[in-house]
């Protein structure tokens, strides 16, 4: 079997483990590992070699059931999707890993197969979007990443966890329709479901029918805006990710938000095509919002007192920056998008496990009540500064970086006024994240002395956290082992420029 | 005469369109949450209703080939067979929401969603 | 339900209901039908079951572990066939040139492993129409 079935076989992969979980898995998570280990190990080596042969050859196309393009579904693996691939499996890794001992507080004995299920298909799924290159079979993905995802979320049996799924449930079904809708538009006049005959043609099919592919483009941004929980689409966002168990909360806002950008990103550029999309003027509308975003976000997160909802607020501003990357539609501006994506995910990986570390040993959710826990539980509260220390911008963390990157974007495209949205977004990141640093490590709970003592943590929740904060500084001191990847994988999306 | 004309001869995206707003109404206005679901479904009918319709080839056979019968105009069969799969993913959507829609009930005594947010902007669950 | 007109009437045409289900699964790929309709037929059948005669003694003949277990295998089988075209050199779930026996077109025995796939798909779906019903109707 040579390189190129990798991605398919990886896919498959994780649909056969989440298959097999709900057979053999008796009563405690522990005998999961036993089929999560070898999977993730044989994705980590198959998506590894596939990221290595793509950087030296260049992408490559599979076909399904050897059919040939424009007749049957094709998995294209480009450098972008390959990068995404290991990203994903990566930090669902570690992920899954802190989740062997954090859900025991979460989730009842007899629903702990049915979780792992869940989380191997929001694994699957993400995978599955990320290297398609069929539209209808990027619809199917979407549909199973949706309802998976609201799967993860009404798992822990309390009422307003019901009551965040039904609300996401609602609101993603009506923009995965309005997705559906566009894909069904696009396909009408071009004739073809594959991603790269319809770039082909849809140069004429833009002189004969203009209105055509201006309304297809206004369904689909809207249903991935609803997805991806651009401004004022994103009520959903906050019940959503702050009632979710803790490990679903990490993956929720670290990764599956960012596909649904990918994915926009994908159709808007390698689909419709550049030079369409600007003379729509989608770009400028996708900056304004985006620019809402940034702002409100923020604003929103300043009032809150329960420590999840200033993090899922805080993912609503950080897709704002995001979409500011994608929405200036120029090279530096996907790549520095691109690197937020990649940074964003650790950051808020390492901020939701260390924000359940302190739920799971101490039981606190309330910032008021987090005076002195950083000489309670050290290493935790160490990992939730390092990361918030890089969402509000300090150099050394990747967060940095990537505002560096965006910044310069911004200022080349020749629009300095988000130069201004972004320094107070920081600005704004700062008033939210640097109080609760200061009751951790500066103020004291009446009654307690602030003494020294380690963390009561089980190894498999401190490796995961420990990991990914390294992971933000090794980025933050040395971006360009990830910027000279993104760099030569960003010509590949504009294709014909 | 030529407005009916153009009226009959687009009325598969007329409807399409109709229905696709009746049902964004209904999730967006009603509070009752068997509603919203109901309005789910109805997008879902014009949504699958637009895609099929696009595969029409005036004057064309059912696609299924027949011995005996060759060279003829078929009608495309790729739509139908893409909106099979886009009918299962509806119907997954609209059981898994009903079994929330019970869950809820037990957990809150209401089907009104915006009974549901004051009772909990006034008992605070979090 | 305790009627005993509907008892004695599902009776009678459940074994028909089935038969159809099966028909319209195997003849997916010469008429319209396939896995997913012939599926819900079958699983139809199955709540009309449980409707006649109640939710213990259907338990008893389609219960949790047969449903959990033909679910997972339906899907490992689909996983399974489709492997067979990456084994045989050419891209996952390949049809001819992986070896499978086309037969004659136009009859029962032929197209390759579209009636195998079909197949898998008609029990994956039967056995998730029947789980979501009993999960809705239990009282908990």
């Amino acid at each position: 079997m040579d390189s190129t079935h990798f991605p398919a076989v990886t896919i498959v992969l994780f649909l056969a483990a989440a298959a097999l979980v709900p057979v053999t898995v008796k009563k405690t998570a522990y005998s999961v590992k036993k089929i999560i280990l070898p999977v993730y190990i044989a994705a980590l080596i198959m998506s590894g070699v596939t990221l290595a042969d793509v950087q030296r050859n260049g992408g490559f196309t599979y076909d399904f059931g050897s059919w040939a393009q424009g007749l049957g579904i094709q998995f294209t693996a480009d450098a972008f999707s390959a990068l995404m691939a290991v990203m994903i499996i990566l930090i669902s890794f570690l992920v899954l890993i802190y989740s062997f001992r954090d859900i025991e507080h979460e989730i009842d004995p007899g629903e702990r197969a049915g979780y792992y299920t869940l989380m191997l298909l929001v694994v699957f799924a993400m995978l599955g979007i990320t290297y398609t290159n069929d539209l209808f079979n990027l619809y199917v993905f979407m549909e199973i990443l949706s309802i998976a995802s609201c799967g993860i979320i009404s798992v822990k049996r309390k009422r307003e966890n019901y009551l965040a799924a039904f609300r996401y449930l609602m609101l993603n079904t009506i923009g995965s329709l309005s997705v559906l809708m566009g894909i069904a538009l696009l396909y009408m006049v071009t004739g073809y479901l594959n991603m790269t005959e319809v770039y082909l043609r849809i140069a004429e099919v833009w002189r004969t029918y203009p209105r055509n592919i201006l309304i297809a483009s206004g369904f689909i941004v809207t249903g991935l805006a609803i997805k991806a929980a651009l401004f004022p689409l994103h009520i959903w966002l906050p019940d959503a990710h702050s009632s979710a168990p803790t490990p679903s909360s990490a993956l929720l806002s670290g990764l599956v938000v960012k596909v649904y950008v990918f994915c926009a990103a994908k159709l808007l550029f390698k689909v419709i095509g550049r030079t369409i999309v600007i003379s729509l003027g989608i770009p400028t509308f996708i900056m304004y919002f985006a620019a809402l975003s940034m702002v409100m976000g923020s604003l929103f997160a300043i009032g809150q007192r329960d420590i999840k909802r200033i993090l899922a607020y805080s993912s609503v501003a950080q897709i704002g920056y995001v979409f500011l990357g994608i929405g200036l539609a120029t090279y530096q501006g996907m790549a520095a998008s691109m690197f937020h994506i990649i940074s964003h995910a650790l950051m808020k990986t390492a901020l939701f496990l260390s924000a359940g570390a302190v739920i799971y040993s101490k039981r606190i959710r309330n910032v008021s009540d987090f005076n002195g826990i950083g000489y309670r539980m050290p290493v935790t509260m160490t990992v939730f500064a390092v990361a918030a220390l890089g969402m509000v911008g300090i150099p050394g963390v990747n967060g940095f970086m990537s505002k560096i990157y965006l910044a310069l974007a911004v200022l080349n495209a020749g629009r300095p006024v988000y130069l201004l949205v972004i320094l107070a977004s920081s600005f704004l990141n700062a008033i939210y994240y640097l109080p609760i640093l200061i009751a951790a490590f500066l103020k004291e709970q009446p009654g307690r002395k602030n003494v020294m003592e380690m963390d009561a943590l089980p190894a498999s929740m401190l490796v995961p956290m420990v990991l990914t904060a390294f992971a933000c500084v090794v980025f933050g001191f040395y971006p360009l082992l990830l910027m000279d990847i993104i760099d030569r994988a960003v010509p590949t999306f504009f294709l014909f420029k | 005469m030529t407005f009916l004309r153009h009226v009959i001869d687009h009325i598969n995206y007329l409807a399409a369109a109709i229905l696709f707003v009746i049902g964004l109404y209904m999730v967006l206005s009603h509070s009752n949450m068997l509603k919203k679901v109901i309005g789910i479904n109805i997008m879902e009918t014009s949504t699958f209703l637009f895609f099929v319709s696009i595969g029409y080839v005036a004057a064309a056979r059912a696609p299924i080939i027949e011995s005996g019968v060759d060279e003829a105009l078929y009608v495309n069969p790729l739509p139908s067979a893409l909106i099979l799969t886009g009918i299962v993913v509806a119907v997954s959507i609209t059981a898994y929401s009903l079994s929330l829609i019970m869950r809820l009930y037990q957990g809150y005594g209401t089907l009104d969603i915006d009974e549901i947010m004051e009772m909990r902007s006034e008992g605070g669950d979090g | 339900m305790d009627d005993l007109i509907v008892r004695t009437v599902t009776r009678i045409v459940v074994p028909f209901l089935q038969l159809y289900g099966i028909y319209v699964v195997l003849h997916g790929h010469l008429s319209p039908g396939g896995g997913f309709s012939g599926g819900a037929i079958l699983g139809a059948s199955m709540v009309l079951c449980t409707l006649a005669f109640g939710l213990e003694k259907t338990e008893k003949k389609f219960g949790h572990r047969l449903s959990a277990l033909l679910e997972s295998g339906a899907i490992l089988a689909f996983v399974l066939i489709g492997c067979v075209g990456i084994l045989a050199g050419h891209t996952f779930l390949t049809n001819q040139r992986a070896g499978f026996f086309m037969g004659e077109f136009g009859s029962l025995l032929s197209g390759g492993m579209i009636p195998l796939i079909s197949i898998a798909i008609g029990i994956k779906v039967a056995s998730t129409m029947v789980t979501l019903f009993h999960a809705i109707i239990k009282e908990k």
